[in-house]
């Protein structure tokens, strides 16, 4: 398990991180969300031991972290940068023997790595002619090279499209089945990931702004949620009852009538609304997303 | 520090891309041609061509070597950090078990061998006709001229290394670059020769020769020219001589320090700059 106790890190005035303490669990998928400049990245760098911290402790397994201790946590890492473009006049194999070797793992698995990630037809062609999502694959397999038992992933998918995107999380997924990884994964693309976590960390200004289980801070937080009715006719009176009823942002749009309501009124307001049946065709009630959590807590 | 299987991978694949992209090749032909040709007309401005005395082929190559492999040196490993940081691998090696030492070694054993051996296979192979046209009495000078011009190369690149960690904009390691070959090829002795007539030859010995010791090109020259024992020919200028426990052995100990300092200050800077 590592452990940032009270990190804070600062770039002359400029505090990147401010006064950050978190568990990552063995095992778990823990996501750090944030808008860009959040801290999420630096944060990363600090669990990486690449950046040092102002102030502040890093534990593993409650022992603190001494330069050899991190020489051998690194062995157990598999870091997945943002923005890698690789050496373009490498293969796709030569570059994961490059860094398998570098890291302390076997070279001999470069091509059953390349396989997992879906490049099993790129295996001895040159990086130069990778597209991004391949090389996003050649980034994930790579971080893979040394068989971590700990992944961090900095915005895994930036850049890809949604077909590349979705295929990005099947593969993780499918080595998260093989072998039980912990990993910690940032995002600012909150819904991409919200169903894909155990936890979730949220940055903002360089502060940790929330941490827990999705349901924990849908429930600790006690948000509203999103009423949808499908009405037949934009209904004034209707409207009003909601307004009357606690219901707030309310906006009409394009036969919907949307609505948030506070939790804990949920039936009431159903029951009043079952009054109006007649101007109602459908009706639905959301969870608020990650996003809308995310918000929320901003 | 012993030589890692990490190190081994990362000079591996710096001496892989330069023998892949025919580097070595291309500058070992370049040195071959430019030696011979030099080797034969470098007497030309007296009227003769063609291959003369060892000691003289040593004194002209030694003029051509002193342009030719600093900045060929500076160039090649200038970039070698600011490559790795635009293309986003420096966090991975970051991120692994390596240490900064043992990844700037790394990356300098791989380009010092391929720069040694294009110096090697260049001058070697002028070297061959030089000896089968002059002579092989002349082998053992001409063996010391290779080894000092390996030496040369290796303290560039060294200093390349600096270079690589202070700028991260290519256009300033560029610019930073023509610099240091300029200041050092050029520049620095031409400021020497202005001192003495400043100060009118009072310079004394001691301190001319430790300000020679500050510039590895003249190192270098000093080195070739006590071999070919024609050490008054380069000092003629100055009319000084050096001190007498200035001999190969102490100046190849102060080549070796200016190979190693510019590594410790490239670890330094590194760790200051990328794990601050």
């Amino acid at each position: 398990m590592l452990e940032l106790c009270d990190i804070s890190k600062n770039f002359g005035d400029i505090k990147a991180v401010e006064s950050v303490s978190l568990k990552v669990k063995e095992g778990e998928m823990l996501g750090l969300v944030g808008p860009n400049g959040s801290g999420k990245s630096t944060l990363l760098k600090i669990m990486l031991g690449i950046s040092r911290p102002s102030s502040g402790r890093i534990l593993l397994n409650n022992g603190e972290l001494t330069e050899k201790g991190w020489r051998d946590f690194r062995k157990q890492i598999g870091y997945m940068p943002e923005r890698v473009s690789f050496y373009d006049n490498l293969t796709g194999r030569e570059t994961i023997e490059l860094f398998a070797r570098v890291k302390g793992g076997s070279a001999a698995n470069a091509i059953e790595l390349l396989k997992k990630v879906g490049l099993e037809n790129a295996v001895d062609r040159r990086v130069g002619g990778f597209s991004k999502g391949m090389r996003q694959r050649l980034n994930l397999a790579q971080s893979l090279s040394n068989d971590p038992d700990f992944l961090v992933l900095d915005e895994p998918t930036s850049g890809l499209d949604p077909v590349g995107t979705k295929e990005f999380y099947k593969i993780l997924s499918d080595v998260r089945k093989i072998k039980n990884l912990t990993v910690v994964l940032s995002s600012h693309i909150l819904a991409e990931i919200e169903d894909k976590i155990d936890r979730v960390a949220v940055m903002k200004a360089g502060r940790l702004n929330a941490l827990g289980s999705l349901e924990d801070l849908y429930s600790g937080l006690s948000l509203p949620m999103r009423l949808h009715i499908l009405v037949k006719d934009r209904d004034a009176g209707l409207e009003e009852l909601l307004r009357r009823e606690g219901a707030v942002d309310i906006n009409y749009k394009d036969g919907h009538l949307i609505a948030s309501i506070p939790r804990e009124d949920k039936l009431r307001i159903l029951s009043v609304i079952m009054e109006r049946k007649e101007s109602v065709d459908d009706i639905s009630l959301r969870e608020p997303n990650l996003e809308e959590v995310f918000f929320g807590i901003h | 520090m012993v030589f890692t299987d990490a190190m081994k991978a990362i000079a591996r694949k710096e001496l892989s891309d330069k023998l892949k992209s025919r580097w070595v090749l291309v500058i070992a032909a370049g040195f071959a041609v430019f030696t011979l040709v030099i080797s034969y007309f470098g007497g030309a401005t007296s009227g003769v061509a063609g291959f003369r005395s060892m000691d003289a082929t040593i004194a002209s190559l030694t003029s051509l070597v002193t342009y030719f492999i600093p900045i060929l040196a500076l160039t090649l490993g200038g970039g070698i950090i600011a490559d790795e940081r635009d293309k986003g691998t420096l966090e991975i090696y970051l991120a692994a078990p390596v240490s900064v030492a043992e990844l700037i070694s790394g990356k300098f054993i791989g380009l010092a061998i391929a720069l040694t051996l294009s110096t090697l296979v260049g001058l070697g192979v002028s070297g061959i006709v030089l000896l089968a046209e002059i002579g092989m009495n002349a082998l053992s000078s001409y063996l010391i001229f290779m080894l000092n011009s390996v030496i040369l190369g290796i303290i560039f690149l060294s200093i390349s290394f600096v270079v690589s960690i202070l700028f991260t904009e290519r256009a300033r390691v560029i610019a930073f670059t023509v610099f240091l070959w300029l200041f050092f090829a050029i520049l620095y002795d031409l400021g020497l020769i202005g001192l003495l007539i400043i100060t009118k030859g009072a310079v004394g010995e001691e301190i001319f020769s430790g300000l020679l010791m500050l510039n590895p090109v003249d190192v270098y020259r000093i080195l070739n020219f006590l071999s070919i024992g024609e050490l008054k020919v380069f000092l003629g200028l100055a009319a000084v001589e050096l001190p007498a426990y200035m001999k190969m052995p102490v100046l190849w100990a102060i080549s070796l320090l200016w190979v190693v300092l510019p590594l410790i200050m490239s670890y330094h800077f590194f760790k200051r700059r990328y794990l601050a």
